[in-house]
């Protein structure tokens, strides 16, 4: 068996990215007022929706003229107008120099082509098989930490841990790199505040997976990463630079996104306790609070798109060039769709899909796999965690942020084994 | 069993449900779907589907 590549540290060892990234997705306990405020004053604002939330500068974004698109109808409407509303200009400047030419910095056709070929391996029949063989085993090892303890922080001891070691589960890594790896995936991220460590992480990211589809070309296995190394569409593999970019992003897209996700569904249900039982005692309703809890507190409340002609939604024009802030939150919170739209409550009885995994080409091509790790993950709490509360002598579970929304805590009691 | 699945999404096409939204009924074979009808998830054309084992 050949050695798997090692992966480079940061060349400043002391460089902390985790701070850092806490800057860029702010403090703000809660901007739905303000997301609401701007959908009642139509479905285009001109200017950006993060510096409604924070006076750190957008580097790469923030000179660009651009409007939000707010509210259900409208927000729909950009997603599904790709000819229209582009991604490859929208995320060239940011999203593609942390990771490359991945499929998000992409349009039909060159998408089109590359989105079905890794779809293929994220299709819910081959990603259910992962729920047994990969995420079970991340999530019982992370419990078995501290379920003798009668109490635990589910953000810092579980729901941060998780989805990124299925990542490293999927891509074989050798857990004693697991710290550097998660590391370099955040630090990549920095190259849309203008931080140096932002491509240094890219390129040391990129040598790592170089080298790992060198040896799985030469010795496929039955993993993900040979799958991909070795896949054919029309006869054609896909090409190295955008097979790597997509692993780069993989952390990112996959791992902060479902640590967002299953941590807001956790707080969501452990502040509303009646709909914890409920979920407890018939778990046929999990899907249905994973989607409320997506819709209520979507880890990603905006996305860029650029307009590329000039157009018009519902009336109110957008001139070709502009970027637009696509906010994805204030469709989920529209109450034209949603009935009180604030309010958590899986047995809400929608005439519409929430927009959370986005909509269109682009819509999340891991929505299958982070369904399978949120029941998993779901159904093993309440299982082994009997009597599930919140803990009443620590401070309740705050959501806090603009973009990637998450609680910092989530102190709960439970019943010892 | 044998569905037809969205190869760009990974949407399935379930007979007993159809697509009520997308003004196909409950019960709709696959065969009778119009050729204009666009995946709910993510608009791909009909012919972007395939039969799948699930
Ligand atoms: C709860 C968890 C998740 C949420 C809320 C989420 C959300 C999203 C959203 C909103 C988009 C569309 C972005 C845009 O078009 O502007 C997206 C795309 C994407 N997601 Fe997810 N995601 C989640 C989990 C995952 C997982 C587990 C993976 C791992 C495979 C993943 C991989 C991707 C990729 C590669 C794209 C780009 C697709 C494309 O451009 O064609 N996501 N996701
Ligand atoms: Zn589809």
């Amino acid at each position: 068996m050949t050695a798997l590549p090692k992966l480079e540290d940061l060349e400043d060892k002391s460089f902390d990215p985790f701070m850092v990234e806490k800057l860029s997705t702010g403090n703000c306990p809660d901007p739905y007022p303000r997301i609401h405020e701007l959908r009642q004053q139509g479905p285009v604002v001109e200017g950006s929706y993060r510096k409604n939330f924070t006076d750190v500068p957008d580097v790469q974004m923030g000179h660009l003229p651009q409007v939000m698109v707010l509210g259900y109808d409208a927000v729909l409407h950009v997603l599904t107008h790709p000819e229209v509303f582009r991604n490859k200009e929208a995320f060239a400047p940011n999203l593609g120099r942390s990771f490359g030419n991945t499929i998000t910095v992409m349009d039909a056709p060159e998408h089109t082509r590359f989105r079905k070929i890794f779809q293929k391996a994220f299709l819910p029949n081959v990603v259910t098989k992962w729920g047994e063989t990969v995420v079970d085993p991340v999530v019982n090892r992370l419990m078995d930490g501290f379920i003798a303890t009668g109490e635990a922080d589910l953000i810092e001891q579980f729901t941060h841990h998780y989805p990124f070691q299925v990542i490293y589960a999927q891509v074989e890594l050798d857990p004693a790199q697991a710290p550097v790896f998660h590391k370099l995936a955040i630090a990549q991220i920095l190259s849309s505040i203008g931080a140096p460590q932002g491509p240094e992480a890219s390129g040391k990211l990129g040598a790592f997976f170089a080298e790992l589809l060198r040896q799985k070309r030469a010795n496929p296995g039955t993993d993900l990463i040979s799958h991909l190394a070795t896949v054919e569409a029309d006869g054609e593999r896909l090409p190295d630079d955008v097979l790597i970019s997509f692993l780069r992003q993989l952390m990112n897209a996959g791992g902060d996104t479902t640590f967002r996700g299953t941590s807001v569904l956790l707080t969501g249900l452990l502040t509303h306790p009646e709909q914890l039982r409920a979920v407890s005692e018939d778990r046929s309703l999990i899907p249905a609070a994973i989607d409320e809890a997506l819709r209520w507190e979507g880890p990603v409340t905006s996305t860029f798109r650029y307009c590329a002609q000039d157009t018009e939604i519902q009336g109110h024009p957008i001139k070709a060039g502009t970027f637009v802030n696509t906010v994805l939150a204030s469709a989920n919170r529209d109450p034209a769709k949603f009935e009180n739209p604030d309010a958590f409550n899986i047995f809400r009885k929608n005439t519409v899909r929430h927009l959370a995994f986005a909509s269109g080409p682009h819509l999340c091509i891991g929505q299958h796999l982070a369904r399978v790790e949120m029941t998993r993950a779901l159904n093993a709490i309440l299982d082994r965690l009997p009597n599930l509360r919140l803990d009443p002598d620590k401070p309740a579970p705050a959501i806090t942020g603009h973009l990637l929304r998450v609680p910092e805590h989530l102190w709960v009691k439970f019943d010892r084994a | 069993m044998k569905k037809w699945m969205c190869m760009n999404c990974g949407w399935i096409y379930e007979q007993e449900l159809g697509d009520p939204i997308g003004g196909i009924a409950p019960g709709t074979a696959w065969e009778d779907i119009p050729e204009d009808w666009k995946c709910p998830d993510c608009g791909s054309l009909k012919s972007e589907f395939e039969m799948e084992e699930v």
